[in-house]
């Protein structure tokens, strides 16, 4: 049945035009900046919707039917099918123009993949990918690709959680990890003759004494050797991923996670920490790292801005009865936010071309959620939201200004 | 000088299999009555027990199980894989000393049904501390970090280091005795099959076994008396290089090297007065393929950076100009951690390999790369 329903969609192809419910509107505009407390005076100033907004206007209202609609009948079909729970996963959109004041909004959309069973951190489930495209008049404004998860909660505890490896701390080694923890790069230096030395020891291998003391390194080096992760799985990290040799500025050489647009040898890379290890970054501008709490008020008020009335957004009973912690933020909500991350630092006049992100650990009620983010080419910023928990988001913004 | 002094005289292994089914002391015990019985002596005979840190099975236990008597030498190296032919090495040094007469070196594993090397684990070792959280924790990702550097500094590509493999399946697929028996692959399967860690593909990796090898070492004044023609051992060394680690040595000058084999190589050199020409067939360890090419450099059956022109056109395969791991190596037979080459070097010297190299040269056998290892000449008597 799953598999014939995705046949028969994907072969009917793309759907007719739907029409928004409303026109784009400063009401909706309004609201909606206030809920992501996003301050940007350009939209009002110059009457054009925020882009992240796209997926607004063309939102079903509570309760609305559209049947025609591919992701709905998937929806339908596979919550037939036991898989109760939802969660949206990946969201590609490409902004051609910001949409004006007063226009009137179509959306077309096709499914593009239905794959599974799949078993997954949340439990066994489908992935349901689709494509839409807006349009304003007969012009094509904006598209995206959307990818969520319907699946079957599993009660917590019935997995085993492999933790993540961590570092082995010894009196001849502490002195690193704690400056990790201080925000610094440390490398051992000889007491008698300053030779610097990468893994530490208790002695200096130069002059033989045992007088450890060290500097705190410049952060900044460049890609001697480096791997690309794929298999085995890998404790707490999701493959694939790069791992990076660098020879530091002050020449030793040093190994960490790398992040960012696949390396070269010889490339520039500045550290940062992250959970407790240093990682290598491209050497580009950082944005100020970013701290929210994701209060209910911020929760529901975004959900509600953004015309998403799915329980789980709303109402804590039915977010805990298909297995979550408390409500969590939707996605067109951390869509949201991540371009007012990006464009609080780039400023008003700067232009959002596309906004790329992907869904990790669900973000809750209360729970603190952190920005981060680097420029890895002109044009281009890397976005990462952590929570406790782990990753929420992991996105790339195209901006320009 | 140990050279010349013993010989290996009897081997013996259980079949190499992906579950063998039974304890690795019982997978042991059937490889070293194996090898005692291919040198026509019994357990009785047997004065002293090598075998690696990594094994699971107490020297005292095999000989238990063999019904030995009293043992006067017991030794163990570690490192892995680098232990292969220094295990071999303490047999010789103990034979040569007068501490036993006859010493049995043994390794036995289920390395694909049991513990798996290759899969990521949380290690309480103060180096893997500086690897393993950064997200470089199985030996595959290790390696491929001096690899990329490999193919860097030298211009190689990983076709270079799919023609190991290839060679290697072809050697296998006539040894009836291998997991890959009967299946050769083209280099367009190497470059369809899937990454492990850039640039490493699966299969640029060896195989995980389950089995066991044992080796027999006596002097060789006792080895020409026993069943078999003897194994003259006329090189044993062991060598670990400078700023030396346990599969990371990132932190020396030079990345896409393999000092701690040319400490080897110098020793086999100078113990055996051989020389890189005189090799018939090299057995060369190998559990990823771009340590092949490295160890070809160090050994000196090329200059540094060369080994793809000597592999290109089969160069290695049989009938090349230097034909390795004819038995189709750990990439091909199984991966008995080192053990099973030596048990071909010996087969090569006796000239009854199915593969067999014509010649009557020395043969040439290396250990776990990447780590500190070690490397025997084995020859004709």
């Amino acid at each position: 049945m799953i598999t014939e329903t995705a046949q028969r969609l994907k072969e009917a192809g793309e759907t007719e035009p739907r029409a928004g419910r409303d026109p784009v509107n400063l009401p909706m505009i309004r609201t909606w900046l206030e809920a992501m407390g996003d301050a940007n005076p350009a939209y009002e100033r110059d009457r054009l919707a925020p882009p992240a907004m796209i997926q607004v206007w063309t939102m079903r209202g509570l309760g609305t039917v559209t049947p025609d609609d591919p992701l709905q009948v998937m929806s339908t079909v596979l919550e037939d099918a036991g898989y109760t729970a939802v969660v949206a996963t990946d969201s590609e959109q490409n902004y051609h123009r910001y949409l004006r004041l007063g226009e009137e909004i179509t959306v077309r959309s096709r499914l593009e993949s239905v794959t599974g069973p799949k078993r997954t951190a949340l439990g066994e489930g489908w992935f349901v990918t689709t494509v839409s495209t807006w349009f304003a008049g007969g012009e094509a404004v904006a598209d995206m690709r959307f990818r969520i998860l319907r699946y079957r909660p599993e009660p917590r505890g019935e997995r085993p959680d492999v933790a993540p490896l961590r570092p082995v701390v010894t009196p001849d080694t502490a002195f690193f990890w704690a400056g990790v923890e201080a925000g610094e790069l440390r490398i051992q230096r000889c007491g008698e003759c300053r030779t610097l030395r990468h893994p530490p020891g208790p002695a200096c291998p130069a002059c033989g004494a045992t007088k450890p003391e060290y500097a705190v390194a410049s952060g900044t080096g460049r890609v001697h050797s480096f791997v690309v992760h794929h298999h085995p799985p890998i404790p707490g990290r999701r493959a694939p991923f790069v791992v990076a040799l660098v020879d530091l500025t002050e020449g030793v050489r040093m190994i960490a996670e790398f992040r960012g647009p696949r390396p070269a040898i010889g490339d520039p890379v500045r550290v940062f920490f992250d959970d407790g290890l240093p990682v290598w970054r491209p050497d580009q501008p950082v944005l100020p790292t970013w701290e929210l709490t994701a209060t209910p008020t911020l929760i529901i008020s975004t959900a509600l801005a953004t015309r998403d009335f799915q329980n789980v957004h709303h109402d804590r009973d039915a977010a805990v009865r298909l297995g979550g912690r408390d409500i969590f933020l939707n996605i067109l909500s951390t869509t949201g936010l991540v371009q007012r991350y990006v464009t609080d630092w780039a400023g008003p006049e700067a232009v959002v071309h596309s906004i790329a992100i992907r869904l990790g650990t669900p973000c809750h009620a209360y729970d603190t959620l952190t920005f981060t983010g680097q420029v890895v080419e002109a044009g281009v910023v890397e976005v990462v939201g952590r929570t406790a928990a782990g990753v929420h988001v992991t996105g790339t913004v195209r901006v320009s200004s | 000088m140990i050279g010349r002094m013993s010989a290996i005289a009897g081997i013996g292994a259980t079949e190499f299999s992906k579950d063998s089914g039974r304890s690795e002391l019982r997978l042991a015990t059937e490889a070293v009555r194996a090898a005692l019985d291919d040198a026509g002596l019994r357990p009785g005979d047997v004065s002293g027990l090598v075998t690696f840190t990594m094994d699971s099975n107490a020297e005292i236990a095999v000989a238990r199980e063999l019904g030995m008597g009293e043992l006067s030498f017991l030794s163990r190296i570690g490192y892995g894989g680098g232990a292969a032919c220094a295990v071999v090495q303490q047999a010789v040094l103990a034979v040569t000393a007068g501490l036993a007469d006859v010493v049995v070196c043994y390794r036995a594993l289920n390395e694909r049904s049991g513990r798996r090397f290759g899969q990521a684990f949380a290690s309480p070792d103060v180096d893997s501390g500086w690897h393993h959280p950064m997200g470089l924790a199985t030996p595959g990702a290790m390696v491929a970090m001096v690899a990329q550097r490999y193919l860097h500094d030298y211009g190689a590509s990983t076709d270079d280091f799919g023609r190991v493999t290839v060679a290697a399946r072809r050697h296998a697929a006539t040894n009836p005795y291998a997991w890959f028996h009967g299946r050769p692959i083209t280099l367009d399967e190497h470059r369809a099959s899937r990454w492990i860690t850039e640039p490493l593909r699966l299969l640029d990796c060896c195989q995980e076994s389950d089995g066991a090898v044992a080796l027999v070492v006596t002097s060789l004044a006792r080895a020409r008396d026993l069943a078999r023609p003897p194994a003259v051992i006329a090189a044993a060394a062991q060598g670990s290089g400078p700023d030396q680690y346990v599969m990371t040595s990132y932190y020396r000058d030079d990345v896409a090297a393999l000092p701690e084999m040319g400490v080897v190589a110098r020793q086999l050199w100078g113990q055996s007065g051989y020389g890189p020409e005189d090799v018939r067939t090299a057995v060369l360890y190998d559990h990823f393929t771009p340590y092949v090419l490295m160890q070809l450099e160090e050994l000196g059956f090329c200059g540094r950076g060369e080994a793809r022109h000597l592999i290109a056109g089969g160069g290695i395969e049989l009938g090349g100009r230097l034909p390795v791991n004819p038995h189709g190596g750990q990439l091909g037979e199984a991966y008995i951690h080192g053990m099973n080459g030596i048990a071909e070097a010996v087969r090569q010297v006796r000239g009854t390999a199915v593969n067999q190299v014509p010649g009557d040269g020395p043969v040439l056998v290396t250990a776990g790369t990447g780590v500190p290892t070690s490397g025997l000449i084995l020859a004709a008597a």
